[in-house]
């Protein structure tokens, strides 16, 4: 028994290193794709980033001053060699070196998609295994509305239904941003919750949190609807398996079965939805992040989009890819703890 | 289970109650203002966009501004100009100013953020200082350029455009220095950017005049806030004093509210349709009939609610070279539109597309749509089109567009607009040529004289009115929503100086 | 039947009647303009807008009637084409794993990692502005999600005693697949395919909010939506219509993908009959 466990956690680690350097392909193919859609698309960093009174000349100046008038094939060599040596240039719109610039944005977003993510799991999940356990009660249809209402509306207009009321009607929440200015110290880690929690400044974390509350709302609703219909019917469908009849009748209480026996395992599908929304969160918090000012790479991907930054927005790419990656890898090596029959 | 819930509901409770508490009162003036630009770079060189043309104008300083209350261009950092031959422009700067770190404040440090503005690898400036060949510093307080070829209109490109930075400090931490030292001239200081966020100035009371403005914000807080309704919403609930561009609609949410006012002001960004000459709209009978077609007074009192001024030239009240005699040529007639395109050609009607920004203009998609039905209502079979924002520009630019809705903004003196738009050479934008119209813009570029200079553009306007390559509508009056205790009066630019702000106790 | 099929199938029903029919039940032209007569509040009974009008003077009621038209048509389309291509390539990865599953899940992450929105602005500024352009933006990100759910559901399934009785008796890869682990995958899919129909309207209206959806002249859902944001305060009518529609409509092809689930389901079945 315990040998053959060793030998599945070779195959497993081994499966893992073959990810990991199946990455390297992954970056280059996308750094290509970006570099070719992005130059494809009308318009270049000169037309977006000088101001409209600029002339032609003034144009052709800069893209020669930025290296835009060499082809294509010439810049997308020049930016792999350089991103071999960790050097992934420097944004058009910010002046600043790309790496920098994601930096400084990242944690705002980690923030905020880790909030969203405990709204969502915290409200889902429990809503999720109630219904799937009484299929059709109350409980299930209050349940079912809810997440359904959750993902019908789109989370900009979700966004600004929330600022109205919560910074409108009720007056809790401020309408935008990350912090008021002149609450928290200088922040040293990027995490604001952290930062405050270690300067000991109690303002400043509940500052923070009035600030993360409705943007991660907004996108954590959207979410709850999936996670919680995932979790339902996967419920359900672990509910009509054999080991769970042969634990109830073994005299088990409901509730050991339901939270011991069915939810973990049905937690594969669970854990799949979350970690695509991970994803999503990442990158799709875009608009979320543009409508609530929040200093994220979700507002700096527009930025960069709309300006056509190469430089920045091949570097948020190839980011979310490593971002990406790594959560896929993470899910399969849960997979793989969580149910025993999983083999690679 | 009854248990867990009240505990539930306790701290829900207390957080409520926590977070419903006032906030604490402050000896020092705050006013935060909700703008709809973002600001993202350090680098004073680093942007174009209008706003932040402003903010650097009074942390770094610049050499003066347009004051629309005189109608005058005015010295800020210089005390006075002289133009000692068409190509020679002299500035005299003053004496009593002296960077935030004390050091004084001179000649060379205009020449270095001349230099800076044309060489900074990262620069998005050096279309203002296009006309310049060379700066170069007289004595410590004289700066001398000279321009390329006359251009009677240099102040609009350099006033409130190059910004002046200090150049010990560049010397000393090179680029280092936006991000670490950002010492400024001006009336206020910097003190905190978080780009796509905010950007926070301080009152500098050593900057002459500034004691005396006790009323002037000791601080001002620009906030990123995008959506409309986010905007008046903070205003109503004392996050922000000031909240920029307002959409008509939502001017009596503001005005209903005890603690808010609403101001307007007429901005001299230009509305226009531009019509490239090519077919159909090679014949100018289809671009009069365009103008003919669109009933302008009908948009502006239903839509826009009166916010807005028709626009009968390119140009409008308190914009230079306006004529006030000027008369409308293009009142709105369908029958007029239907006839010109039988003239051209076209009796039975012929397909145009317009193309239009969404979200950048005031209300642009709906205008649009409405200008469309009316096109489609006077002989054009016309659709409506909405690229994304860097799309429609660069295929604008690259005059790849042969029919959209744009505006022109900081119009003051109109001449570099229409150079832009109109001349021959000027941009590929429209790709009009006149040769008419080129001799008198270039007339008007050599002419010094104000009342002379005033008429050759007039001339030049009103031949453009009439060949129409551009089909011109409205200039929108700009809401400003104010909290009550604000004393302000925005500027048609767009421009936010901490200065013209009066905070009543 | 099931209370669930009736009511799901009624709405999904009378929505595509609606959508097809539109032209029929539609008081008003949806693109008819009457400037003056902008932002009418809903007129209950009798009057000329039952439910109000927009900030051009246009018939919400019309508008929404064509609007369920191009809206149901998208979602449709997205979600068939998405699901289609999504399930296949998640089968067959999970299915066979190894080097198969490897490349798959190598252009899995690519498309995933790339964004969505750079995609939508460069396949519409491409081809242009359009419906059917914008349903191969949507789906050129959606089959993601369906691939990456049934790989890891077929990955499961693959070990499972059932599995591997069926092979050791000699049957081909393609006949497992086929009959024996789609079916299995049916319950996933559908709840997916479900949920997705409604972000592929919703992201119809995120793509207008960004200026990116279909051309004007084409009343959606989504458009009104977002072309509502700045009036939610002021006129609540614009809003909520188009919102309602949505929320309806997931909640009737939900309903009929549970129904249908329950329908197919071969173990709910077992356990029923007992």
């Amino acid at each position: 028994m315990q040998r053959r466990r060793g030998t599945k956690g070779d195959i497993i680690a081994v499966y893992l290193l073959q990810r990991l350097f199946g990455t390297v392909p992954v970056l280059l193919l996308i750094a290509l794709l970006v570099f070719v859609l992005l130059h494809a698309a009308p318009g270049d960093p000169t037309t977006m980033l000088l101001g409209q009174e600029t002339t032609a000349a003034d144009l052709a100046e800069a893209k020669r001053r930025w290296g835009l008038d060499q082809p294509v094939h010439v810049q997308y060599v020049k930016f792999v060699l350089a991103a071999a040596t960790g050097d992934l240039g420097r944004s058009f719109r910010f002046s600043a070196p790309v790496k920098e610039v994601i930096a400084e944005r990242l944690p705002a977003t980690i923030e905020l998609a880790a909030f969203s993510i405990l709204i969502a799991v915290l409200c889902a999940i429990p809503l999720g295994v109630c219904a799937g356990a009484r299929p059709n009660s109350w409980i299930d249809n209050v349940g079912t509305s809810f997440g359904l209402f959750g993902i019908s509306m789109p989370n900009f207009w979700l966004g600004i239904m929330l600022i109205l009321l919560f910074a409108g009607t009720f007056h809790v929440a401020p309408s935008a941003g990350r912090s008021t200015y002149g609450i928290a110290g200088p922040s040293q880690t990027g995490f604001y919750f952290l930062d405050s929690v270690m300067q000991r400044n109690w303002a400043a974390l509940k500052d923070a949190f009035l600030h993360v509350l409705m943007p991660a709302l907004a996108l954590g609703v959207n979410m709850i609807g999936i996670l919680m219909r995932v979790t339902r019917s996967s419920v359900l469908e672990t509910a009509t398996e054999e080991y769970v009849v042969t634990a109830r009748a073994k005299g088990l209480a409901e509730r050991i079965v339901l939270w011991r026996h069915i939810l973990s395992n049905a937690l594969i599908p669970i854990i799949t939805v979350v970690g695509l929304e991970l994803g999503t969160l990442l990158s799709g918090s875009i608009i979320v992040e543009t409508v609530f000012a929040w200093p994220g790479v979700g507002s700096l991907l527009i930025t960069g989009v709309t300006s056509r930054d190469y430089p920045l927005v091949t570097g948020l790419v190839l980011m979310y890819t490593v971002a990406f990656v790594t959560i896929n890898l993470i899910i399969d090596a849960l997979y793989a703890f969580i149910d025993p029959r999983i083999r690679y | 289970m009854n248990r867990r819930q009240k505990l539930l509901l306790a701290g829900l409770t207390a957080l409520l109650l926590i977070t419903a508490q006032a906030r604490p009162a402050e000896a020092q003036t705050r006013v935060s203002i909700g703008v709809t630009e973002t600001m993202e770079t350090y680098n004073p060189y680093g942007d174009s966009v209008s706003l932040l043309y402003g903010i650097w104008c009074q942390v770094m300083g610049c050499l003066g501004t347009y004051d629309f209350d005189k109608g005058d261009y005015v010295g800020m950092l210089a005390e006075r100009w002289e133009v000692k031959d068409p190509n020679t422009w002299i500035f005299y700067l003053r004496k009593d100013i002296r960077w935030h770190d004390g050091s004084p404040f001179t000649a060379d440090d205009v020449v270095h953020s001349f230099n800076r503005a044309r060489n900074d690898p990262q620069s998005k400036q050096t279309q203002n200082i296009a006309p310049i060949a060379s700066a170069a510093a007289v004595d410590k307080y004289t700066v001398r350029f000279t321009t390329k070829q006359p251009t009677a209109p240099l102040l609009e490109y350099l006033f409130d455009r190059l910004i002046i930075t200090n150049k010990a400090v560049y010397e000393k931490y090179g680029t280092e220095a936006d991000r670490k030292y950002p010492i400024g001239a001006g009336p206020y200081k910097f003190k905190e950017l978080v780009p796509g966020q905010r950007f926070v100035i301080a009152k500098n009371p050593d900057y002459p005049g500034m004691k005396q403005l006790t009323q002037a914000p000791d601080e001002l807080i620009f906030r990123v806030m995008r959506e409309d309704e986010q905007r008046v919403t903070a205003l109503l609930n004392g996050e922000i004093q000031i909240a920029q561009f307002i959409p008509p609609h939502l001017r009596k949410r503001v005005e209903s509210d005890p603690n808010a006012k609403a101001t307007t002001v007429d901005s001299v960004e230009i509305m226009f349709l531009a019509m490239q000459p090519k077919p159909p709209f090679d014949k100018k009978e289809v671009r009069q009939a365009v103008c003919h077609a669109i009933d302008r007074d009908r948009i502006i009192t239903t839509l826009l609610q009166g916010l807005a001024a028709r626009l009968d030239g390119p140009i409008g009240p308190g914009q230079y070279g306006y004529d006030p005699n000027l008369k409308p040529k293009y009142d709105y007639s369908p029958d007029k539109a239907r006839k010109l395109l039988a003239q051209a050609g076209y009796p039975n009607g012929v397909d145009v597309e317009l193309q239009t920004t969404v979200g950048r203009y005031t209300l642009d998609k709906q205008l649009n749509e409405a200008i469309v039905q009316m096109l489609n209502g006077a002989g054009f079979r016309a659709k409506l089109l909405t690229p994304e924002w860097a799309t429609l520009w660069s295929n604008v630019q690259a005059g790849k567009t042969p029919f959209y809705y744009m505006g022109r903004g900081s119009i003051v003196d109109p001449s570099v607009a229409l150079s832009q738009y109109f001349e021959t050479g000027g941009s590929p934008r429209i790709g009009y040529s006149n040769p008419k119209f080129d001799k008198l813009l270039a007339t008007e570029r050599q002419t010094f004289e104000p009342a002379k200079r005033r008429k050759v553009l007039a001339e030049a306007m009103s031949l453009l009115t009439d060949d129409a390559p551009a089909c011109f509508l409205w200039r929108h009056k700009m809401i400003y929503g104010m909290a009550k205790n604000i004393d302000y009066k925005p500027t048609p630019s767009g421009r936010i100086f901490g200065e013209d702000i009066r905070v009543l106790r | 039947m099931q209370p669930k099929f009736v009511v799901g199938a009624s709405i999904v029903c009378v929505l595509t009647v609606v959508g097809v029919l539109s032209p029929w039940l539609a008081p008003y032209d949806p693109g008819k303009q009457t400037l003056e007569a902008a932002l009418k509040a809903p007129q209950w009974f009798g009057g000329a807008h039952f439910l109000g009008t927009d900030s051009l003077g246009r018939d919400i009621l019309s508008r929404v009637i064509y609007g369920a038209r191009v809206s149901l048509l998208v979602a449709f389309a997205v979600v068939l084409i998405s699901g289609f291509v999504g399930i296949s390539l998640g089968a067959v990865s999970g299915y066979f794993g190894g080097r198969v599953d490897f490349t798959i899940q190598k252009l899995v992450e690519v498309v995933w990692a790339f964004p969505a929105l750079l995609l939508a602005i460069t396949i519409l500024a491409f081809l242009g502005q359009g419906l059917f352009n914008l349903i191969m933006a949507l789906v050129a990100q959606r089959w993601i999600q369906y691939c990456r759910v049934v790989r890891g559901q077929a990955l499961a399934l693959r070990g499972r005693d059932f599995v591997t009785a069926t092979r050791a008796l000699g049957a081909s890869d393609q006949r497992i697949i086929r009959r024996h682990i789609l079916p299995n995958l049916i319950q996933i899919s559908l709840v997916i395919g479900t949920f997705s129909m409604a972000s592929a309207i919703i992201s119809e209206a995120s793509l207008s909010f960004l200026g990116l959806g279909v051309p004007p002249e084409i009343p959606t859902w989504g458009t009104m939506l977002a072309d509502s944001r700045s009036y939610i305060s002021t006129a609540w009518w614009l809003a909520l219509f188009p919102g309602l529609c949505i929320f309806l409509t997931v909640l009737g092809i939900n309903l009929l993908g549970d129904a249908i689930r329950d329908l197919l389901d071969p173990r709910l079945k077992r356990t029923v009959k007992g």
